[in-house]
């Protein structure tokens, strides 16, 4: 259980999680393997950090993703010949990461709200109550009239949505999102760049 | 092995259950032991987490919204939030930090919040809300109140409340910004500008007029300019002057016993302190002399700052002050960014992130070691 390493990643890798998208979306062939292949990236990425911080987290976080997604390709039977021309794109990929530009609050704000905006009107409604009102869930199922066991269940998918929103800019349209959420609202506009 | 969707399922619900009111140190093994299990559990955990915390920010929106009262997507351009209208169709723009705006303590915070940390259990009522309201600005136009040898064009004083912070244009074109609990009287001759200040901190925006030098009086001192920027923060031991553009001299009265004390130049970049012991000058870039002055947006900016001085910024802005009773806290260093009126959360990162509780008293808040 180490604090500081839970803080450093949230403060140096989860930040640039939008960037880290749109570079896995453009580079890989696989919309459907691209959740597990973030997973895998942070795994990694934590890991190493736990022995020794990367100095430069941005580029070791995208130097991560490019030797994973090499790996894979080698182990993957079948390889797209689009999926080879990418990856030898990669490295011109990596060095044009955009410079770092911190969001500034409000930027971030706005972002916050449209997240929130698309969310399905349920959970949406439970996630006001509980964030904006800060009331208690007992209390938020009071008032909207539903069961606990629901107000804690849009409280989960609320938190899956505005992480996926709001870090990854909702890059991750797929039918598995809708699966979890009943709902996808929104034209898509996550596309936007955020740096 | 569970696929990475299965894991953020199970990640998204044990912390949805953490935020429900039936949380119980049993539930908070079986957690710690899921989260040991994988590193993939963990970043999924973080993650979420992050996010949920994030999400606090959102209150910024509920201003003005009355309580119960869902608004209706895109519908911020009416919420007061008087930056910017949070619809999708606008283009971000940079500026200042918005008002409203939380501080997302996770990310800027390089010392405290642990990423797992209980939510409390019932939250304190509603943190102050800066209230534009609580502020007062008294104009005090003197009257010409006898022949001044100087033919006063102009005397008026200014002063704010606690977590007030008040711009006041000149008629030159400068413009001072008067921060928390502070008073100034600026006195507008042909031959000087003289602000006089009385108590607290100002930024100068000094528009050029060298045949009207800018002098800032504090005590014995005076800080003078010609066209530039600076801050003037008077305490009861000291005196500091922060320059961000040009260059302003710092004069004093002779010391006790007639010394002649010099006058300092003061270059772009400096932090000057001034105490009876003379004067201190700490020369650093701009951007170093530009952090100390967030304030004016709203924001304290600490880097490995000894928690007593950190409590003692966030007292200048609130009537609430922070008392730190143990002396072995004073030096706990913290770093991070905050809004100034935000202390009840400062407190509350604390307690997560170092041996503190927090004692909170009608108009105080009290700080012990654990």
């Amino acid at each position: 259980m180490d604090d500081s390493l839970d803080n450093w990643f949230i403060r140096e890798i989860l930040v640039h999680e939008r960037a880290l998208m749109r570079y896995l979306l453009r580079s890989w062939y696989r919309r459907d393997e691209i959740h597990d292949l973030r997973q895998d990236i942070y795994v990694r990425v934590y890991e190493a950090a736990a022995k020794a911080r990367p100095a430069m987290p941005k580029s070791f976080m995208f130097t991560t993703a490019r030797h994973l997604m090499t790996d894979r390709l080698r182990r993957a039977r079948v390889v797209s010949i689009d999926a080879v021309g990418d990856l030898d794109a990669l490295n011109v990929l990596i060095d044009e990461v955009s410079p770092e530009r911190r969001l500034s609050a409000r930027q971030e704000l706005k972002q916050l709200t449209e997240a929130f905006d698309r969310l399905p009107d349920r959970c949406r409604e439970v996630v006001w109550l509980r964030r904006v009102e800060e009331l208690p869930q007992k209390e938020v199922a009071l008032r909207m009239g539903i069961g606990e066991k629901t107000v804690e269940k849009q409280v989960a998918k609320g938190m899956r949505l505005i992480a996926e929103y709001f870090y990854g800019g909702g890059h991750t349209h797929r039918s598995r999102e809708r699966a979890a959420a009943d709902a996808e609202h929104g034209d898509g506009h996550g596309q936007q760049q955020a740096d | 092995m569970a696929s990475s969707r299965q894991i953020e399922l199970i990640a998204s619900a044990w912390l949805a259950r953490r935020d429900g009111a039936e949380w119980t140190a049993h539930d908070q093994l079986q957690l710690d032991a899921w989260l040991q299990e994988s590193t993939a559990h963990r970043v999924a955990y973080l993650r979420l987490d992050a996010a949920w915390r994030q999400s606090d920010r959102l209150k910024a929106l509920g201003a003005g919204v009355p309580a119960g009262a869902v608004p209706e997507r895109g519908a911020w351009g009416m919420a007061p939030l008087p930056e910017s209208r949070a619809t999708p169709s606008e283009s971000g723009t940079d500026g200042e930090p918005s008002a409203p705006a939380r501080v997302a303590a996770a990310r800027h915070l390089s010392a405290l919040s642990p990423a797992t940390r209980k939510l409390p259990k019932s939250r304190p009522r509603r943190l102050l809300r800066y209230a534009t309201a609580g502020f007062a600005l008294v104009v005090l136009a003197s009257l010409a109140w006898g022949w001044r040898h100087y033919a006063a064009v102009d005397q008026a004083s200014y002063r704010t409340a606690i977590g007030g912070l008040q711009d006041v244009p000149l008629p030159d074109g400068s413009v001072i910004t008067l921060s928390s609990d502070s008073r100034i009287l600026v006195t507008l001759s042909r031959s000087e500008r003289h602000i006089d200040l009385q108590q607290g901190e100002a930024f100068f925006k000094v528009a050029k007029d060298p045949g009207r030098p800018f002098v800032v009086s504090a005590g014995d001192r005076r800080a003078i300019a010609v066209g530039t920027r600076y801050d003037v923060r008077r305490d009861a031991a000291e005196l500091r002057v922060i320059v961000t553009q040009g260059v302003v001299r710092l004069e004093s009265d002779n010391g006790p016993g007639g010394r002649r004390r010099p006058s300092t130049l003061l270059p772009a970049g400096s932090i000057a302190l001034a105490s009876d012991a003379g004067v201190v000058v700490n020369s650093g870039s701009v951007q170093q002399a530009e952090e100390f002055l967030s304030w004016r947006s709203g924001f304290l900016s600490f880097h490995d700052t000894p928690l007593a001085s950190a409590a003692a910024e966030f007292n200048r802005y609130n009537a609430r002050k922070i008392v730190i009773g143990d002396a072995s806290i004073g030096s706990l260093r913290v770093g991070g960014n905050f809004r100034w009126s935000n202390a009840e959360t400062f407190v509350r990162l604390l307690e997560l992130g170092f041996p503190v509780r927090a004692v909170h008293g009608k108009d105080v808040i009290v700080l012990k070691s654990r």
